[in-house]
């Protein structure tokens, strides 16, 4: 579903992503971890070209992302690719079910009832249906995020992205926002998760991508990665993350 | 003194404000004030499209744009309305009423102005609204009409109410074209008592101060509470911050002994 093809990205002389070459197929869940300034959120911005690549190839449904397109052309391709970002990015102006009716509306054509009656639904769903009219200012952390996957999901995108959903959370709303990510995995959602939440690497991905200076150096089932992992930056990552916990 | 000045308004109150309405064209204060409305209120749809070209990736839009900010912010009002006051007949072949060409100096002026104050109203919003717009699929007019542009120029309301007052006080170079607005109406009294320029103007001053400071005062109180709200605080909470205001130094004392 995104295929990577010898993906690299440079910041003027500085290489932020090196020969990536990794897959995320349909219905799997992958988790990209690795240490601060390893490329993961570079890595997953090229996915719906927030951020532009230098060579390589990256396959989105069967569309290349990065091809020369029309401004339309991308804008569709983005609408069919949903993003979650560390800092929720709800539109403060308007109530969290207006956020979520916006784009259908806007994008999609949906008329107001159907966008109405769709947001209530996935607003239920992440468990904020009574904070429909709700500013994001009135909000918390964990119900911003939330309210932001619903957001995402209203365009009903094939796969999700999430750029370390929980990092900008208080520990104690960073649990609302896993089951829900968790619950959509169930569901057979295609997501590509940038966390450094390694009990839900654990228990919810099909894969672990592990990050180091713009490659990825490894890529393992959970029980391998945690169990056993290969490289020795892995190695040194997971019981850095051991001692700190 | 005070008693000139007591006379000067009882006898030409009417005169400083509305001029010579309804026997002659619409002056004094009342003109000040349209003029300064007209002026900023067709100069803000104006600006945004400015402030938008000049945002643009395209250099056929940002480079007029950024030439139009640039002139009007380097040569004098004055100058720019003597360009249009004596510059417009000869190109258009017509004689230009001094109203309409303050109204228009002014929209071209306030524009470059206003758009520098929306410009960095939409530069201002934190760069993961348009990226979560765009992330969404919106294209770049769809994301600024609905996403930066309705918080953008929210967050300008007090900037924009300053740039009003601003534009109340550059009426007063309208003087120099005849046009019939407040300074116009002081410098006619000016002209039939001849003896008391100090009164007169003193009244005029005191005049503009009036309207400008009020404009300010509720400049302030609009800055604050969009800077509440911002803070994510609605109405009923403003009180509670009001009230923590209250709490001097003295009463931290008392509490802590």
């Amino acid at each position: 579903m995104i295929k990577f093809c010898d993906v690299n990205k440079w910041y003027g002389g500085y290489q932020a992503l090196a020969d990536i070459n990794a897959e995320v197929k349909r219905g799997e869940v992958v988790v990209v971890c690795g240490p601060s300034g390893s490329g993961k959120s570079t890595l997953i911005r090229t996915v719906n070209r927030l951020e532009e690549i230098q060579s390589g190839e990256l396959m989105f449904d069967g569309q290349n992302v990065h091809a020369r397109m029309s401004g339309t052309q991308l804008n569709r391709l983005r609408s069919h690719i949903g993003f979650v970002f560390q800092s929720f990015n709800l539109f403060p102006h308007l109530s969290a079910l207006d956020n979520i009716m916006l784009s259908p509306m806007k994008i999609k054509g949906v008329d107001r009832a159907k966008a109405h009656d769709k947001a209530m639904q996935l607003l239920d769903r992440v468990g904020l249906a009574s904070k429909a009219s709700a500013h994001p200012a009135q909000l918390s952390g964990g119900q911003q995020q939330r309210v932001a996957i619903a957001r995402a999901l209203a365009m009903e995108p094939p796969a999700m992205l999430f750029d370390e959903p929980t990092s900008a959370l208080d520990p104690e709303m960073v649990g609302e926002v896993l089951a829900v990510m968790r619950s959509l995995a169930n569901e057979g959602m295609t997501m590509m998760c940038v966390t450094h939440e390694m009990g839900f690497a654990r228990e919810v991905a099909d894969r672990v991508w592990f990050m180091d200076a713009g490659r990825i150096v490894e890529i393992a089932t959970p029980d391998k990665f945690f169990g056993n992992p290969e490289h020795p930056r892995a190695k040194r990552f997971l019981s850095d993350l051991r001692t700190r916990h | 003194m005070l008693i000139n000045i007591y006379h000067i308004i009882a006898d030409n109150w009417l005169l400083l404000l509305i001029g010579q309405f309804p026997n002659g064209p619409l002056g004094g204060i009342a003109a000040t004030l349209l003029l300064s409305i007209l002026g900023i209120g067709l100069a803000f749809p104006l600006s945004i499209l400015v402030a938008l070209a000049r945002l643009s990736p395209w250099p056929v839009l940002s480079w007029p744009a950024t030439a139009l900010v640039y002139v009007m912010r380097g040569v004098p009002l004055l100058m720019i309305i003597f360009w249009v006051y004596f510059l417009l007949p000869l190109l258009i072949g017509r004689i230009v009423p001094g109203f309409l060409a303050m109204v228009c100096t002014l929209v071209v002026y306030e524009a470059a102005f206003l758009s520098e104050i929306v410009r960095a109203g939409i530069q201002a919003l934190p760069k993961g609204q348009m990226d979560a717009a765009r992330a969404l699929g919106h294209s770049h007019l769809s994301a600024m009409r609905y996403i930066i542009l309705p918080q953008a120029l929210y967050n300008m309301i007090p900037s924009i109410l300053s740039q009003f007052v601003s534009t109340i006080k550059e009426t007063t170079l309208g003087y120099v074209i005849n046009v019939p607005e407040l300074t116009f109406a002081a410098s006619q009294i000016n002209n039939q008592l001849l003896t008391q320029p100090f009164e007169v103007f003193f009244v005029l001053a005191s005049i503009y101060f009036a309207v400008c400071w009020t404009l300010t005062q509720l400049t302030n109180w609009l800055e604050r509470r969009i800077a509440a709200k911002r803070a994510g605080r609605g109405a009923s909470e403003l009180l509670v911050v009001d009230g923590v205001a209250v709490i001097k130094p003295e009463t931290v004392q008392e509490v802590r002994q």
